[in-house]
């Protein structure tokens, strides 16, 4: 029997990108909060210096309750289902956010309005065949205050290029107009960084340094960044990269509005007969226990806020909760990121050390910033080519049909060119389509006996040109940038199979027979269930998730603090 | 001639069974945004990999026969040669031999598979035992599967082809980098706590510091 505690006003589920910043307007308001979360504080010593530690056993990027309920994939009904080995989900306070590589941006406003822009300016034959794109039922314009509210709370470093409406190419001249500049400049320049500036620019493109939460000087209390290099799948040691745990969190606990429960594995969310949810039900050191509460946010990783919707069965909703209407799961999108083109220069690039997102980014061929006319595709990629490659993912690189795979030659190849080899890192516009979507595993179940998350993608057409198109764009800018080999891959058609940008699941949008939330991140059946994740997004931008999903997360949860006594009461 | 150049080239890398999903940087593989890892069947346990300290231990997860063909096999991944010490005298077989003791034990059986595989395809088309053969011979073997002629070996000799890269590659705390000779080979400029400006240059890149992530006495290395 579930040891029933105290109540409390808000129940939030995971403390990591999305509710690690939600929190902080909350306690602000004086709301009492209980922060349920699956993992513990991390520290600095669990950080190491160290590709293994990092980036093949994944130790600051993976979690105890991740371990059990790595999901499964299947390409379609009735092809063989697998199981990942390493599981997507972080479980930490900070979450995902300790881990990531920092960049931290926008989404373009045509990321909002897909579908309207592209009927629009194609017409309704352009919207890729199998989509059920819709648009966002909020546009850039109304998230643009909370995008200015989180660069400035987690401390985002970058070069504005559109000022209320001022274009400056130091900056990316693509994004939608935001009110104030960044609060702090760009990470540090470096010669690798001005050869690809310099190579986009003599083909006539809009190169431009990144943005990113990390610190380019000290800012909020904490370190500048010391670019050892470690930052991907790494924790940072000096505490220069803006992570939940250092930045809004303690900013929340300072409030003493916010109890935050380490260890504590979230089973159910509990609701009643009149649909609304009572509070959560979790696991912590063996003994199970009842959190009541008013409002509960959920906000765990796409694949476990959909999984836990899902077992969360009721008398009010059988299939589900949140689920009347069949939407939890649909719309799902793995991120379409991919390393489709690499380029061997003919001189060392020293990118082995400096920042993840100490990089230089082209937009140029990315959202609807070109004429997609007859190209068969809409959408495309940002093009991204960073510092930190760490020595195994340098030498399991390609040799360039110079050398084989093996052997003395092998060899020799690799003391000459190791360090001579970049990729870029091209992130595409990406939708959601009928073919793929989550729901529960009928077989595979975690320790507790609940099944995993299953993971069905289908073939695409759109996606594959888009991020193709971008690959051949890439390798024009290696080559531009004085690169003496390319090579030009493209992606499986079926998209990535297990993705750390996955999106969508439970989506935002007016219409409860298309959508999970409504566009405050409310469910459309449970009035008193926010959810703030990625899960609530209706395309993918071509740019890293993490900002969006955490403007989203403020915006909800400042919502949830003027709606108080409406959503709550 | 840009597209030609590009075709060309990967067809060598699909025929040299280098290009697998599992390698982060290398060619059209999702990644950043995907995980590095592998598919394994859907039914089987997977393990959490164990705290830092378990790979000091002195562990093994395979027989001396199975560790024999596996050390064959990593000599030829990269061998001892003019440009310095292989992969065997780097220790990359310890590493990969502590690897399935703890984080790999999932994979271990279809692992063991395939050294097994490798041993019996060495039997039948060069007379002996994979580890006993002279190393013209094991090139021999390691060819024929580049050339499609084992078609059960290839998705093995990926693996175990990026494992040796792994061993050879790590940081020493893992068993492999002994003496830090894969770091060396490649100009790696090891681990810092801090990197200046100046340490990014490209005309003059950082000295090469002989120094883990974790100190020889156990202390890590982050410095507080």
């Amino acid at each position: 029997m579930a040891t029933k505690l105290k109540p409390v006003d808000v129940a939030v589920v995971g403390l990591g990108a999305a509710n690690g910043v939600a929190v902080l307007p909350l306690a602000r308001a004086g709301l009492k909060i209980a922060a349920l979360e699956a993992g513990s504080w991390m520290k600095p010593a669990d950080f190491r210096p160290d590709e293994v530690h990092n980036n093949i056993r994944r130790m600051v990027g993976t979690g105890r309750k991740g371990w059990g309920e790595i999901p499964t994939f299947r390409t379609g009904p009735g092809q063989p289902t697998r199981r990942f080995t390493i599981p997507p989900m972080m479980n930490a306070v900070g979450g995902t956010s300790i881990h990531w590589d920092g960049n931290s941006w926008r989404f373009h406003p045509w990321d909002f309005k897909v579908r309207s822009e592209t009927i629009r300016r194609y017409g309704a034959s352009a919207i890729p065949a199998g989509s059920t794109v819709e648009d966002w039922p909020i546009a850039y314009d109304d998230l643009e205050p909370f995008y200015d509210t989180v660069e400035y709370e987690v401390g985002v470093s970058g070069k504005a290029g559109n000022l209320q409406g001022k274009i400056d190419p130091a900056g990316n001249i693509f994004e939608g107009p935001r009110k104030r500049e960044y609060p702090m400049p760009p990470l540090r320049d470096s010669d690798f960084t001005d050869m690809l500036i310099a190579g986009g620019r003599k083909l006539g493109w809009h190169p431009h340094r990144g943005p990113a939460a990390i610190n380019s000087r000290p800012y909020g209390g904490r370190s500048a960044c010391v670019y050892h290099g470690f930052c991907d799948t790494g924790g940072c040691h000096v505490n220069a990269k803006n992570s939940t745990m250092v930045s809004t969190i303690p900013a929340a606990m300072k409030t003493k509005n916010l109890t935050i429960f380490e260890r504590a594995h979230v089973t159910r969310i509990v609701s009643d007969d009149n649909g609304k949810v009572t509070g959560v039900q979790y696991i912590r050191d063996g003994q199970e226990y009842f959190q009541p509460a008013k409002a509960v946010l959920l906000g765990s990783y796409t694949y476990e806020n959909v999984r836990l919707l899902l077992l969360s069965k009721s008398k009010a909703y059988p299939n589900g909760l949140s689920n009347n209407h069949g939407q939890v799961g649909k719309n799902y999108i793995g991120h379409w990121a991919v390393r489709e083109c690499v380029a061997l220069f003919p001189h060392d690039l020293n990118v082995w050390q400096g920042a993840f997102a100490q990089n230089v980014v082209v937009n140029d061929w990315a959202d609807d910033n070109f004429d997609h006319t007859g190209l068969g595709f809409i959408g495309g990629a940002s093009l991204t080519v960073n510092h930190e490659v760490h020595p195994i993912a340098s030498a399991a690189g390609p040799t360039f049909g110079r050398a084989p795979q093996w052997g003395s030659k092998f060899k020799s190849y690799l003391r000459e060119n190791a360090g001579r080899w970049v990729g870029v890192y091209a992130q595409c516009n990406t939708f959601p389509y009928e073919n793929t979507y989550l729901d529960l595993d009928p077989e595979v179940k975690d320790p507790l006996g609940n099944p995993v998350c299953r993971i069905t993608s289908g073939r695409k057409e759109n996606e594959p040109r888009a991020s193709l198109h971008a690959a051949n764009k890439a390798a024009e800018w290696f080559r531009a940038a004085g690169a003496i080999d390319t090579i030009v891959t493209p992606s499986p058609a079926e998209g990535p199979q297990l993705s750390v940008h996955g999106v969508g699941g439970t989506r935002m949008g007016d219409d409860p027979a298309k959508s999970v939330v409504d566009k405050w991140g409310f469910s459309h059946e449970a009035p008193n269930l926010g959810i703030v994740s990625g899960s609530v997004m209706g395309t993918h931008g071509a740019r890293n998730p993490t900002e969006t999903i955490q403007a989203l997360a403020w915006r909800t949860a400042d919502h949830l603090v003027k709606s108080w006594k409406s959503i709550a009461g | 001639m840009k597209q030609k150049r590009s075709r060309e080239a990967r067809g060598k890398r699909i025929a040299g069974v280098s290009i697998t999903r599992r390698d982060m940087l290398a060619g059209a593989t999702f990644t950043g945004a995907a995980l590095a890892g592998g598919l394994i069947p859907a039914t089987a346990i997977q393990a959490a990999p164990q705290a830092a300290a378990a790979a000091t231990k002195p562990v093994t997860a395979f027989s001396p026969e199975q560790r024999r063909i596996l050390e064959a096999f990593a000599d030829r991944i990269i061998p001892t040669d003019e440009n310095g010490p292989g992969a065997v005298e780097s220790g990359a077989a310890e590493y990969i031999d502590r690897s399935f003791v703890d984080f790999l034990a999932a994979e271990k059986e279809s692992f063991a598979t395939g050294l097994a595989n490798l041993d019996a395809f060495a039997r039948t088309s060069q007379g002996a035992p994979f580890a006993q053969l002279s190393t013209e011979k094991r090139d021999a073997v390691l060819t024929a599967i580049d050339n499609d002629q084992a078609p059960n070996l290839k998705a093995f000799f990926a693996r175990a082809r990026r494992l040796t890269l792994e061993g050879m590659f790590c940081d020493p705390y893992w068993g492999g980098n002994k003496n830090f000779a894969g770091w060396d080979l490649i100009k790696y400029p090891g681990v810092r706590l801090a990197v200046t400006a100046e340490e990014q240059k490209m005309s003059k890149p950082a000295a090469t510091l002989h120094k883990s992530a974790y100190a020889s006495n156990g202390e890590d290395n982050h410095g507080h």
